[in-house]
């Protein structure tokens, strides 16, 4: 916290690598005797791009809020950089926040928005000017300084509310849906350039969101939430590919559930095919069993040796630019997604029209088998 | 008439005799009217001031409680503005006889004070209810104590309704004749209780000087409440009549 003139504008204060920045040791948090969080038990490393993700509901701003100090944890302990913080206020935590409002302050000009933590640290004038003039370049927000708030649009006042936030070099950032507000092409760009920050920054963050793609596409780890509970946390990749839950692959994009009884290592499709998944320890002889597996996944031409391959009925074919999305029957009443990129290679006139019969393939590692 | 005659050359009430300034000297050089106005602005002063702090803090507390006390507490606020002014001056009145106060400048004040709480409670109270949450919060999140983001934060946020709530009392108060005639002393009194003494022994027409200047203060005061948030030029300013 000894600042030059030749530091970035922000670094983080935590530079031990081996002690979670944030700890959360079986927190639980009750509203009137309903559980909004429950047994939650997480570590985020320093330097994380760390996201919560889940529906509405399901306690992601109630877990921030415990984070941040404006909620207390009804169970459990919250540790930042190995120190229990559970007991203090907000203003005695390590950690910014940026809400989901943003909360500027109205009478306020931008600068004096961002300054407003400098002040209450009690950091000497020139150097408040000096940090304030690095944010505002920062997050490309120059010449407006002296702008109210009011006058900004939607994109800026975020950047003024990361900005405000980042300023005072937490160990932690948190953000709620800040990105939720703008429309599609501005929250594209935003999503870009608030990686990048947090890249040079070096700066932990736990961002909350509940659109998928950006959790996916920004984030070194998610964990994916449901009814209070993380179901499941990895990176991108794990949580994507290779789904723990029913919930977590519905979640992650669209993904095909087919019903049927496992037996000898295959799901038996009522009045169709048997689809080999390899063996499944803990998953029981004869019960019903729900597979997944996502479009993307099956193949329908060029199929590898040793892949269990399948025939299937098109019933429509939906072409939409990049992908050709087929629904295709496997048995009666059960129908799966299949999806194939339209790259360079693949012909127009190659497309299935429906009422074809098609061999599908899949790899079993790709497949998740559910029990009921 | 009053506004015209003020302005009468002659003593006569009902004959126009040419314009001229003599009854606004004569007030000013009328001690007991003078002294009157003095009481009547010390008045207006404290019970604004003294109003609008518990008023402002009785809206936050108001809207922070949710629970049945702050429910009740807030119909509670209502009683006075629905209550004839007259009731609320006799029940003074008793209250201060009772406990053997004498009457004088500080029961005036008390009462009015009493009286104005409910009006700033409330304008401010549809304020503060309007108020994010989300914003004491970040600047306690950006190291401001509780006191800090009410100081810096919440009450710049309320100052255009707080300031406009505190012209309208000022003026309201200065005018308040019921409820001062009750709970004033015998000397000095409160202007307008001075003025109706005053009529009840003959109309002066530097009466009609000092009732010309009370209006022109009064609409002045109620154009600059009406104003107020217009000068901070925000939107969702303060409509007088919805508090909101
Ligand atoms: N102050 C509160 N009092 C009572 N219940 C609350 C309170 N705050 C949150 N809850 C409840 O806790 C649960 C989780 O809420 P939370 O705000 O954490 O969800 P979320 O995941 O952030 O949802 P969203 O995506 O809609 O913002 C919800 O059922 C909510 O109704
Ligand atoms: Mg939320």
């Amino acid at each position: 916290m000894t600042p030059t003139a030749a530091t970035p504008a922000v670094s983080a204060d935590t530079t031990d690598d081996t002690v979670p920045a944030v700890r959360l040791d079986h927190v639980s948090k009750e509203f009137n005797g309903s559980h909004a969080v429950r047994d939650l038990d997480l570590e985020i490393a320093p330097g994380e791009f760390f996201s919560l993700l889940g529906p509405s509901g399901c306690g992601k701003t109630t877990t921030l809020r415990m984070i941040g100090g404006f909620a207390d944890p009804t169970e459990g302990a919250v540790l930042l950089s190995g120190e229990d913080v559970t007991a203090l206020p907000p203003n005695r935590r390590n950690v910014n926040t940026v809400f989901q409002s943003y909360a500027l302050f109205d009478h306020l000009s931008v600068a004096d928005n961002i300054a407003f933590g400098l002040k209450r640290k009690g950091v000497p004038k020139p150097e408040i000017g000096e940090r304030v003039g690095a944010m505002i370049d920062l997050v490309q927000l120059g010449g407006m300084a002296e702008r109210k708030p009011r006058t900004l649009s939607g994109g800026q006042r975020q950047r003024v509310a990361l900005a405000r936030a980042l300023v005072n070099r937490p160990a932690v950032l948190l953000l709620d849906e800040p990105l939720a507000a703008l429309d599609l092409k501005l929250r594209r760009q935003m999503q870009v350039e608030l990686k990048q920050i947090q890249r040079e920054v070096g700066i932990t963050f736990v961002f909350v969101t509940h659109d998928q793609d950006e959790a996916l596409t920004m984030s070194d780890r998610v964990a994916v939430m449901n009814g209070g509970r993380v179901e499941q946390c990895g990176t991108p990749e794990d949580v994507y590919e290779r789904p723990e839950s029913r919930f977590v692959a519905a979640f992650m994009g669209t993904s095909n559930l087919v019903s049927g009884v496992y037996r000898d290592g295959a799901v038996q499709l009522e009045g169709g095919p048997a689809l080999p998944v390899g063996p499944r320890p803990g998953v029981g002889e004869g019960s019903v069993v729900d597979l997944s597996i996502r479009p993307e996944k099956i193949w329908l031409s060029d199929f590898e040796p040793g892949m269990p391959v399948v025939n299937g009925v098109i019933r429509e074919t939906v072409y939409s630019g990049p992908t050709t999305t087929y629904l295709i029957e496997l048995a009666p009443g059960v129908t799966v997604a299949a999806l194939e990129q339209n790259t360079a290679r693949a012909r127009m006139e190659d497309r299935w029209e429906g009422g074809e019969t098609v061999e599908l393939g899949y790899d079993p590692d790709h497949c998740l088998v559910l029990g009921h | 008439m009053v506004v015209l005659f003020s302005f009468n050359a002659q003593k006569s009430l009902t004959v126009f005799k040419g314009f001229s300034l003599r009854w606004y000297e004569a007030f000013f050089h009328d001690n007991v009217l003078l002294g009157s106005l003095g009481m009547s602005l010390e008045v207006s002063l404290v019970a604004m001031a003294g109003s609008v702090v518990l008023g402002v803090a009785l809206a936050l507390g108001l809207v922070r409680n949710k629970g049945r006390l702050g429910t009740y507490a807030g119909l509670i606020m209502m009683v006075p503005l629905i209550t004839p002014e007259i009731v609320t001056g006799v029940a003074s009145l008793l209250l201060f006889k009772g406990l053997g106060i004498t009457l004088n400048t500080g029961t005036v004040m008390i009462a009015e004070i009493t009286f104005s709480i409910s009006y700033v409670t409330v304008i401010l109270r549809s304020r503060v209810a309007a108020l994010n949450p989300e914003v004491e919060e970040a600047a306690m999140d950006l190291g401001a104590t509780r006191w800090q983001a009410l100081r810096l934060v919440t009450l710049p946020a309320l100052l255009p309704a707080i300031l406009a709530s505190a012209v309208l009392i000022f003026a309201l108060v200065f005018d308040d004749f019921v409820l001062a005639y009750f709970t004033t002393g015998v000397d000095p009194q409160p202007l307008a209780v001075r003025i109706y003494s005053a009529i009840r022994f003959g109309v002066e027409p530097t009466i009609n000087a000092v009732g010309t200047l009370m209006l022109a203060g009064s609409i002045t005061l109620i154009g600059l409440a009406l104003a107020i948030p217009r000068l901070f030029g925000r939107r969702g300013g303060l409509d007088l009549i919805s508090g909101e």
